[in-house]
Formats: C-alpha cells, sequence, structure tokens
C-alpha cells in the first residue's frame, strides 16, 4: 500500500517540471538597464528546464505588477533585475516581496551598483541581506586586468549543497553585501580579503572591507522557501557565460527547488515486536523501534537522501533520548530508510514527543513530529509477590501466622472441653 | 399491650413520614440550582469527577483504575487512576448501572447532578440514628431535620454539586453512627462496618484524616478518664486492623496509614489499646502497689521510646512529615509564606465570622448549649461529640471549607439542646396528672406554668420557622449559582444569565484542532478538560507546584519571554478570565498576585512581587502601574483592546475602578486574538507561528506596522552586523 503510494507521487512528480516546487515564473527587469537578448543563456537553460517565462518590464508607468491572484500566488518563482527606476516602488512594494516570499514562492535577486531599487532592499535587509546601497562597487586592486572585475576561484563557494565546487573560475563585477547572523542565511561567494566596497563618488565611507563582504548568498525560511541574492548582473551575462554558467545554473536550480530538496516520505514507531501504538499502547521501558524514509529531489528524479548526522530524539520539553539514525535495507529504491534500531522508553511516564529535527544549512528542513503518551504501568503489571525474593519472608510470615491460628481455633474448640472442668474446680 | 402496639405503629407510621418528608425537603431545597438555571455540573472540581465518571462508564473499572490522562498536566500526564479518590465516581457509576439494570437508562450526567441531592436523605437518616445513640429519638428527628436543611451543608451538596464532599459527610457521619454503636456495644459488627465505611470514606474524600484522628483521640481521652473497657478494645482494634488494611488498597492512600505523620495518632492508640489491656490484666493479677511502680516505668519508657522513635523515623524519612496543608491548620500565616499555592485557594482562608451565623443560623447559639448539656451526662459516647465539636470549631474557624464537617456536629449538638427543651417546656401532659394529686400548688402558678411553657414552646417554634425561612433564603440565593452560568440582570431589572464560560469553552472545542493545548491559570483547568475536551497544561488538582510556577511564569513574564516559555511546551492558545468589562470580580488580574508570588518561590531572581506594586506600594493597572506590571502577559491579554470600546485612548475597568491607557496596553506581536465573548469574560489567543523568516516577532511586527502605515523614503544606512561565525 505504502510502495503504491509512492509509486503514485513518484508518478506525478515526473509529469512536472524539473522544479520540485513550480514552474511558472516572473522575470521583472528595468528596460534601461537591461537589455535580455544579453542574457539568452541563462534565460535559455531555465527555459530548458521547462520554466515557464513570462516578463515584465518596469516602466516609467506604475501599472503594479501582481504576483496574486485573489489569495493565490500567480507564479512560483520570481526572478528581479537590477532596477533603476523609482515607479518600482509603488509597483511592487516591499510587503509585497515579503508577503510573496511567505506564502511560498521563491526569489532570485539580482542587484548592482547602479540597480538597487528600494523596496528590493527592504526587502532583503528584513532577511539579514544588506546590499550596498546605489554607486558603491566592489574593488579589488589586486586583480590583474581591472579593479572592478573579480576572477574568483570556484572551488571557493561556500556551500556544496547550493553550488558543488569546481576547478573555473567565477567572473563577477557588482556590488557585495553585509550578511546579518541569522542561521537561515547561506553564505554563497564571500568578496576576497583584498577587496572592499566603496562609494562610487567616494562619498559615503565603506561598505565592506575585505571578506566581510559577500558577493552571493541565499536564504532559506523555516518554511524552505528560497531565495538567493547576487550583487553582480554581469554574472549572468552571456559574454561571461563560459565561465559562469556552472555558478549560475547551480543557484539557480538550488533558488528554485530542482536539488537539495529533501523530504520525509514516511516515519512510523511500533513496538520491537511489530505492534504499533494503535493496537497497544505504550508503557514505561517498553522496546520500541522508530524509522524514517527520506528522499531527495535532484532535478529529475526522486533518490535515496544519504546523510550519517540524522538524529532522532525523544523529547519531554528535554530530550530524553538522541539516537543518531542508521541506514537499513537497500538503497535501490528511492527513498532511504533510516532506523533508530531497538531502545527501551524511559522509565517515566508522560507524553513524549518522537521526533526528527534536521535542519542543515543548504538542505531543505525537514521536521517529523509525533505526539504520544506513555503510560505508567498498570496495577497488575508489577511483578507478583511471589516473583521476588525478597517477599518470601512477608508471604512465610503471613501464611504461618493464617495456619497457627487455624490451628489454635481448632485447639481451642477440640481441646476445651476435657481441659475445662479441673481447672475449674481449682478456681472454685 | 395491644394498646401499645398500636401506640407502636402510629410511632413507626409517623416516622416514616417525617423521614419522607424531611428527604422531600431535604432533596427539593437542593434544586433550586437546578430551577434557576439548568441541569449542569457546578464549578471546578466536579467538572473533573464528572469526567472522570464518564470515562469510568465508558471504558470500565479496570481501565480507570490505570487510567494515564494524557490531556491534563501536559507533558507531565497524570497518573489519574492512582491519584484521585474514586469513592464518589465508583457509586455513581454503580447507580447508572443499576438504574439500566431495571430499565431505567438515565444520562449520566443526570446521575451526577442529582446525586448529591439523594445523598443528602442518607445523610440526614445517619445523623437520626448517631443523634439517637446520644439521646434519643426525638433528638435525632431533631438533627435530621437540622442537617437536611442546614446551609452549611448544602453549599456543598446542590444539585450539580458533583464534590466528593457530596459523598463524605453521609459517609463521615454513618461512619461515626457504627463507631458510636460499636463502642457502646463492643459489637465486633457494628465496628467491622464502621472499618467497612471508613474504607468507602476513604475511597471517596481525603477529608478521611479527620476520622482517622477524631477516633482515636476519642479512645485516648477515654483511657485518660480510666474509662478503658473490653468493649473500647475489642471496637477500636476490630476497627483499626479492617479499617486500615482496607484504606491502604486506595491507590492514592497506598502506605500512607503507616507512613505518615497524620495516621501516627491512630496507630499510636492502636498500641496503646494493647498496654492497656496489658495493663488491666496485670492489674487484676497483682497489687495496687506493684502495679503502680510498674505502670509509671512502663509508661514513661513507652513515651519516651515512642517519642524518640517518632522523631527519629521522620528525621530519616521512612515516616513522611506533616504536610502543608495540616501545619497550615496550626499556623495561618504558614501557607502564606511557605506555601501559596495553598493559601491561593480562596476556600482555605480563614472563615469570617459572619459566616457562621449565614451556614447555621440559630443552631450557632444552640450549639455551645448543646456541648454544656452534654458535658452535664458525659457518658463515653458523649465525650466523643464534645472532641468532634471542640476540634471541628477550631478548624472550620481556620478554614471556610471545614465549615462543611462542623455543620453536622452543629445540628447533632442544637437538636440535642432542643430536644432537651422541649423535654421540659413542651410536656403538657404532666400537668393533668399532678393537677390531682398535688393540691398546694395554685391555680396561678399552674397557670404561670402553663404560659411560661406555651411562651418558650412558642418562641423556638418561632425560631424553627425562621431558620427554615432563612435556609430556604441562603440556599435559594447564595449556593445554587453554578459558577460557570452567573447571573445577573439586565437594566430593566429582568433577571440575565451570563454564559461567556461555555461560549467560550464551546468555541474551543469546535473551532481548534482535537490535541491544541491550551494554557491557562489552574483554576480553570478542569473546566477546560470537562467542556472543552482540550489538553491544559495545569488543572485544579495541584499537585505538581513548579510546573503551576511555569505558567504562573509566563503570565507575569514580558511578551517574548512567555512566548518562549509556553512554545516549549507546545502551547496552542493561552485562555485568560477578564472582568474589566462586566465587573466580574473574580477574574485573572485579581488572581495575578498569586501567580506572580507561586513563580517567585520557584525563580525568585527572575520574577519578584515588588516590581509589579507602585513605589507607594499599590496594585494598579491604570497609568501609575509599574513598568514590569504593563509589560506582563498578564495585563497585555486582558487589556488588550480593551480601550478601544471606550474612545480608544482609555477604558475604564469596572472591577478596579481604573482607567486603562491605549498606550500602556500596546500592540500584541507574539500573540493573536482569536477569540473573545459576549462579555469580554473569556479571551483566547493563539501563539503566533514563529516568523518563517527567522525574525523575532516583534520586529516582524513593527516592519509590519511601520509599512502599513505608508511607504517611507528609507534611507539607507550601514547595519552594525555581528560578526558571522
Amino acid at each position: 500500500m505504502l510502495g503504491l503510494l509512492i509509486a503514485l507521487v513518484q508518478l506525478i512528480a515526473f509529469t512536472q517540471a524539473k522544479s520540485s516546487s513550480g514552474s511558472r515564473s516572473l522575470v521583472i527587469f528595468d528596460q534601461r538597464l537591461i537589455y535580455l537578448d544579453d542574457y539568452s543563456v541563462f534565460l535559455g537553460s531555465l527555459k530548458e528546464r521547462s520554466f515557464e517565462l513570462d516578463y515584465a518590464p518596469v516602466t516609467n508607468d506604475s501599472t503594479p505588477v501582481e504576483l496574486f491572484d485573489g489569495e493565490a500566488r500567480r507564479y512560483d518563482n520570481l526572478i528581479v533585475f537590477p532596477i533603476k527606476s523609482r515607479h518600482f516602488n509603488k509597483q511592487l512594494s516591499a510587503e509585497k516581496l515579503l508577503n510573496f516570499y511567505n506564502e511560498g514562492g521563491e526569489i532570485m535577486a539580482i542587484t548592482t551598483p547602479d540597480g538597487v531599487a528600494d523596496n528590493v532592499r527592504v526587502f532583503l535587509n528584513q532577511l539579514g541581506i544588506f546590499p550596498s546601497p546605489k554607486n558603491y562597487q566592489l574593488r579589488d586592486y589586486f586583480q590583474d586586468n581591472s579593479e572592478l572585475v573579480l576572477h574568483l576561484p570556484a572551488s571557493k563557494v561556500l556551500n556544496e549543497h547550493v553550488v558543488p565546487k569546481n576547478d573555473g573560475e567565477i567572473v563577477y563585477q557588482g556590488s557585495a553585501a553585509l550578511l546579518g547572523d541569522s542561521d537561515l542565511i547561506i553564505p554563497v561567494l564571500q568578496a576576497p580579503r583584498t577587496s572592499y566596497s566603496e562609494d562610487g563618488q567616494k562619498q559615503g565611507g565603506k561598505w565592506t572591507i575585505g571578506s566581510q563582504g559577500y558577493l552571493a548568498a541565499s536564504f532559506q525560511t523555516l518554511k524552505n522557501t528560497r531565495l538567493s541574492w547576487v550583487g553582480s548582473v554581469d554574472l549572468f551575462s552571456d559574454k561571461n557565460s563560459d565561465s559562469n554558467k556552472h555558478f549560475v545554473q547551480e543557484l539557480t536550480k538550488w533558488t528554485f527547488k530542482e536539488k537539495s530538496v529533501v523530504e520525509v516520505v514516511c516515519s512510523n514507531h511500533a513496538h520491537s515486536n511489530g505492534l504499533d501504538y494503535s493496537d497497544v499502547p505504550y508503557k514505561i521501558k517498553d522496546e520500541v523501534v522508530y524509522n524514517i524514509s527520506l528522499r531527495e529531489w535532484e532535478g529529475e528524479k526522486w533518490v535515496p537522501f544519504v546523510a550519517d548526522d540524522i538524529q532522532f530524539e525523544l523529547r519531554m520539553v528535554d530530550p530524553y533520548y538522541r539516537i543518531t539514525l542508521t541506514p537499513i535495507g537497500d538503497s535501490s529504491f528511492t527513498f532511504q530508510t533510516y532506523t533508530t534500531s531497538k531502545f527501551n522508553l524511559p522509565d517515566h511516564h508522560g507524553i513524549f514527543t518522537f521526533v526528527v529535527d534536521y535542519k542543515r544549512s543548504g538542505l531543505s528542513f525537514f521536521t517529523d513530529k509525533d505526539v504520544k503518551a506513555i503510560r505508567h504501568l498498570a496495577n497488575d503489571e508489577y511483578p507478583r509477590s511471589w516473583v521476588i525474593t525478597n517477599s518470601w519472608v512477608y508471604l512465610t510470615a503471613i501464611y504461618s501466622v493464617i495456619f497457627t491460628w487455624v490451628i489454635f481455633v481448632a485447639l481451642f474448640v477440640g481441646v476445651k472441653k476435657s481441659a475445662n472442668v479441673p481447672i475449674e474446680k481449682k478456681t472454685n | 399491650m395491644a394498646q401499645s402496639q398500636a401506640l407502636r405503629w402510629i410511632q413507626l407510621l409517623l416516622k416514616c413520614t417525617i423521614f419522607l418528608s424531611m428527604t422531600g425537603a431535604a432533596v427539593s431545597s437542593r434544586l433550586f440550582s437546578v430551577i434557576r438555571f439548568e441541569s449542569i455540573i457546578h464549578e471546578f472540581d466536579p467538572w473533573f469527577n464528572f469526567r472522570a465518571t464518564k470515562y469510568l462508564v465508558n471504558h470500565g473499572f479496570y481501565k480507570f483504575l490505570n487510567w494515564f490522562d494524557d490531556r491534563t498536566w501536559y507533558p507531565l500526564g497524570r497518573v489519574t487512576g492512582g491519584t484521585l479518590y474514586p469513592g464518589l465516581m465508583a457509586t455513581s457509576a454503580a447507580v447508572w448501572h443499576g438504574l439500566r439494570k431495571i430499565g431505567l437508562p438515565v444520562d449520566i450526567r443526570n446521575v451526577c447532578v442529582m446525586f448529591a441531592p439523594a445523598f443528602s436523605g442518607v445523610t440526614a437518616w445517619a445523623t437520626y440514628h448517631l443523634t439517637c445513640e446520644i439521646k434519643d429519638s426525638g433528638a435525632g428527628l431533631l438533627a435530621a431535620a437540622f442537617i437536611a436543611i442546614a446551609p452549611g451543608y448544602i453549599s456543598r451538596s446542590v444539585a450539580g454539586s458533583y464534590d466528593n464532599e457530596a459523598i463524605a459527610i453521609t459517609l463521615l457521619m454513618v461512619t461515626f453512627m457504627f463507631w458510636i454503636k460499636a463502642m457502646k456495644t463492643g459489637s465486633i459488627m457494628h465496628s467491622t462496618l464502621a472499618a467497612v465505611f471508613y474504607f468507602y470514606m476513604v475511597s471517596a474524600w481525603g477529608g478521611y484524616v479527620f476520622i482517622t484522628n477524631l477516633i482515636p483521640l476519642h479512645v485516648f481521652i477515654l483511657i485518660l478518664m480510666g474509662r478503658y473497657s473490653t468493649r473500647l478494645y475489642s471496637a477500636y482494634t476490630t476497627w483499626y486492623a479492617i479499617g486500615t488494611m482496607a484504606s491502604m488498597q486506595i491507590p492514592f492512600v497506598g502506605f500512607l496509614p503507616i507512613r505518615s505523620n497524620d495516621h501516627m495518632a491512630a496507630l499510636g492508640v492502636f498500641g496503646l489499646t494493647q498496654i492497656v489491656a496489658l495493663g488491666s490484666f496485670i492489674k487484676s493479677q497483682v497489687s495496687w502497689a506493684k502495679f503502680k511502680t510498674v505502670m509509671v516505668v512502663s509508661i514513661a519508657f513507652l513515651l519516651a521510646v515512642g517519642v524518640f522513635g517518632l522523631f527519629a523515623l521522620t528525621y530519616f524519612g521512612y515516616i513522611a512529615p506533616w504536610t502543608g496543608r495540616f501545619y497550615s491548620l496550626w499556623d495561618t500565616n504558614y501557607a502564606k509564606i511557605h506555601i501559596p499555592i495553598i493559601a491561593s485557594v480562596s476556600e482555605h482562608q480563614p472563615t469570617a465570622w459572619p459566616a457562621f451565623f449565614f451556614d447555621t443560623q440559630f443552631l450557632i447559639w444552640l450549639f455551645p448549649a448543646g456541648v454544656f448539656l452534654l458535658f452535664l451526662e458525659l457518658k463515653d459516647e458523649h465525650v466523643f461529640i464534645i472532641a468532634y465539636s471542640v476540634l471541628c470549631s477550631y478548624f472550620a474557624g481556620v478554614m471556610v471549607r471545614l465549615m462543611l464537617t462542623l455543620t453536622p456536629i452543629i445540628c447533632v449538638c442544637s437538636a440535642v439542646t432542643i430536644s432537651k427543651l422541649f423535654d421540659v417546656y413542651a410536656d403538657f401532659s404532666s400537668k393533668a396528672t399532678d393537677a390531682t394529686v398535688a393540691s398546694p400548688i395554685s391555680q396561678k402558678t399552674r397557670i404561670m406554668t402553663l404560659v411560661t411553657k406555651l411562651t418558650v414552646c412558642g418562641t423556638f417554634l418561632g425560631y424553627l420557622y425562621l431558620f427554615v425561612y432563612h435556609c430556604t433564603w441562603v440556599t435559594s440565593n447564595a449556593y445554587s449559582s453554578p459558577s460557570v452560568v452567573l447571573p445577573s440582570r439586565n437594566q430593566d431589572g429582568s433577571p440575565a444569565l451570563i454564559d461567556d464560560f461555555r461560549e467560550a469553552y464551546y468555541w474551543l472545542r469546535m473551532n481548534t484542532a482535537d490535541d491544541a493545548k491550551v494554557a491557562s491559570w489552574w483554576d480553570y483547568g478542569y473546566q477546560i478538560g470537562g467542556m472543552a475536551d482540550r489538553t491544559t497544561l495545569v488543572d485544579n488538582n495541584t499537585w505538581n507546584n513548579t510546573h503551576i510556577a511555569i505558567v504562573g511564569k509566563a503570565m507575569s513574564s514580558p511578551e517574548e519571554k512567555a512566548y518562549e516559555i509556553l512554545k516549549e511546551h507546545d502551547v496552542d492558545y493561552v485562555l485568560v478570565i477578564f472582568g474589566g468589562l462586566i465587573g466580574f470580580s473574580g477574574d485573572d488580574i485579581n488572581k495575578f498576585l498569586w501567580m506572580v508570588r507561586i513563580s517567585e518561590g520557584i525563580w525568585p531572581d527572575e520574577i519578584k512581587e515588588r516590581e509589579y506594586f507602585t513605589s507607594s506600594g499599590e496594585y494598579r493597572m491604570d497609568e501609575a502601574a509599574p513598568q514590569t506590571m504593563k509589560d506582563s502577559l498578564m495585563y497585555k491579554l486582558s487589556y488588550y483592546r480593551f480601550p478601544s470600546l471606550f474612545n480608544g485612548v482609555e477604558g475604564t475597568d469596572r472591577v478596579r475602578g481604573q482607567r486603562i491607557r491605549q498606550q500602556d496596553v500596546g500592540e500584541l506581536d507574539y500573540f493573536e486574538e482569536v477569540f473573545t465573548s459576549e462579555n469580554w469574560i473569556v479571551r483566547l489567543y493563539q501563539l503566533k507561528e514563529q516568523d518563517p523568516l527567522g525574525r523575532d516577532l516583534h520586529s516582524a511586527g513593527e516592519f509590519a506596522r511601520s509599512s502599513a502605515r505608508g511607504f517611507k523614503k528609507r534611507i539607507a544606512k550601514k547595519p552594525s552586523v555581528d560578526v558571522r561565525v
């Protein structure tokens, strides 16, 4: 039954686009800054991966960009190119962007020194990403050709789940950002130690100095909605596509949930003899086993999710157990099952939570929770008195008293007549 | 002979009629609550008893005995089967099954509602027999009539008041009745019956400790008075042996009878009777002088060993020391200082003097007269009544709820007084015989005597009439409110009902997930469990002080801290009771200081009672309130949106008579109002989900508010960012 269900889910997955969340995408760009033909490789690869692209050029009239159709999202993904127009703030407010993101829409935000729209900046600030303001340019005088064009080794990418390392290099020209200390931010590309970002007109101070700055950062909400920010539009342009193609492709794949998406297929816990909670509720010290099956979307199909750091917790406010899960069964399926092996429930009754809470930067988060009561021993489930050797003393005492009493009564009743007469005579 | 036979029949008929009418009066006066309101379970504890009874009826006794309740005290759960007195539930389940067997399928709720009135009839019967043993059947009938309608007892036994006391007072009187009979006759059967009913009592109410101490006290006093007899010996030893063994079968009691100080007196007296029995045997064998020295030495030795042993065993922890409730009986300030949770219960407050008159009317001044009359005779059984009277008078003065145990003895003693009075003054028969025989008494004296007698009898009949009138009035006006539904008046004076509690509980039941956890102050735990059927964190079974303190701490902490505490315990909803709009003074703000005190007891570094008062030591809610108070979750949840009902700036709290300012209440960021009842008595809040973007909810709320105010030009300023690690 479960297998059938999984097969069904897979079938649905196959008929869908490659993204595990959705393919309706909107590209917002400023016609004054961006000539879309310059990005044909980037956009072409998206189309190739069966994304449906809509275009919303930002012009000087302020027709609002509608991301919602009533309550429902109109798009699954949003690509925001650098935008200069002041009208954009009115067309799509930061709150709308935030709302779209909160409702599960993935966002790829690109800013450049001349294209940092206020709304995008305010929105990113809420996440803890602080791109440098207008006119701030990232510079590095230790580069070969120009201080503005940076050549970064692709092996310096910070998160393997977002962009796997390779040997090439990344050509980057644009701005940098400061990052807050939120755990949900995934730094992807760090600025070189010799770089800094400064206002082109040399008015303000420096925004970032050295490796304080970041060139690309991703973000994943607690609900697994993803966002990536890149401080350079040149990174995506056709002229740099030879060197940057890998990086751009992997970053968009991650952002639009084409990879690193981990899912719980099913989880269950039961007595070690196979009976589950609905058959026999748990009591203290029962031997139980917890299993969880996980799979990962790798762009085309679901594959088993393999990791050795998944932990199971049995909690009642505080964890009573923390067990590292071990894989069982062969992984030729589309999922991998992990188990705690058999363990004994604590000697403490209460309402416990069986939980696997896996949060790793770059992978989608999953939490599998089940709250179940563990009852105390019933009055007849304790060892009986005759089983406990210590109690034999007391048992002997009880039965000897009973026995003696019976003997005494028997004697008292039986012997009375013959013994009674002489005593009475004596006292008289 | 035939005449006396006929007389006896008439007497029996009369007695039966009197009993029937008394039971009728007892039951019908307890039905005011059903007529005024409806057939509903009252107050707080009865809701738990009702829920437990339903569980027993649905799942059977075995499951009930081993019931692990996962819907209370989340996440600890409660071993309910092992921590309750099952007598009440078992009895009503038996009644329910019995009625079904004879073809009367009655709803279990109606069985529970009618339970207390039904048992009040039995109480009257037991009181009658008890008083018969003390004086005669005339006094017995009076005592039975008194107990049937005395408000002190009715307060805990109106229809719907499905509490342990409803059955416990009945059992108390039955046990005492059998004890007196056993003690008088030395009958093993009667003392066994006393033990059996003692067991029943143990299974029904924690107040059984009163019997456990009163009977030994009686025996002890009798021994001290030199009234030891073999009858006393057989009665007491039989009662103690069987009663103790039986009481240990109740899981909640377990080994307490041999391990707790509350029960040591009974054990000690049991030992003493053995020694006294041995002593009296020796006394019959040896000379008086020898016996005297033996006695003095052995008594001194035994006393020393006993006292030392008790101290040593208590010190090493083999015997549980006295419980806090016990200490608070002797020192009324003890609980307030050491165990605020006990002091926070209004039932545990010392009794106000008018309450005595309110609950017993003219019986209260007949009561000492009755005790005095018993002193004059001072038979063995009178000693019992006197000991009971003295002890309970004290206890009733210390704790309001112990009025309940005092009422029966007041009824008995007053009945003795009145019957004595009527013996003398209502005896008009002697008049006729006297007139013919004793001539020296003049006509004038005779008339004067008659007038005196008529005056006294008339006065007391008047008093009795007033008593009945008073009882009816008190019952209908003071003791019949279910406190789930509140009586009130419309503006035109017509009666109205405030039904906010049920409205809110029903909302919870219909609109929240089945496994939703509701945090509220413990007073409402049983009601939420019974009426809304949702999981609660704490309830009226206050067994875990720390867990209660957690809720108290959450209520007294600022929003973000409270959110953290509550989230840790998987809470989904918070329920507060707010009376400020309608003027309901029993609300959470008035109980708030107890929450502060209880949590201060556990976390003295974080919660300080002093910080909730103004600098001049006042408890205020208006602009003068201290910042800690204004920040506390209780303040916010109570007054959230309250000023908007008035002019949006200031609202008037009708309980405190203070003006609440909107700027003090502020915004809620971590909680979301989901329901407020018609008169704002019950307010329900949901804990907001964590912000998916990982911001704290306050800054998320700030952002949403600032954007709602409209777009402003935001200047990009370099943020001060912590170093990423």
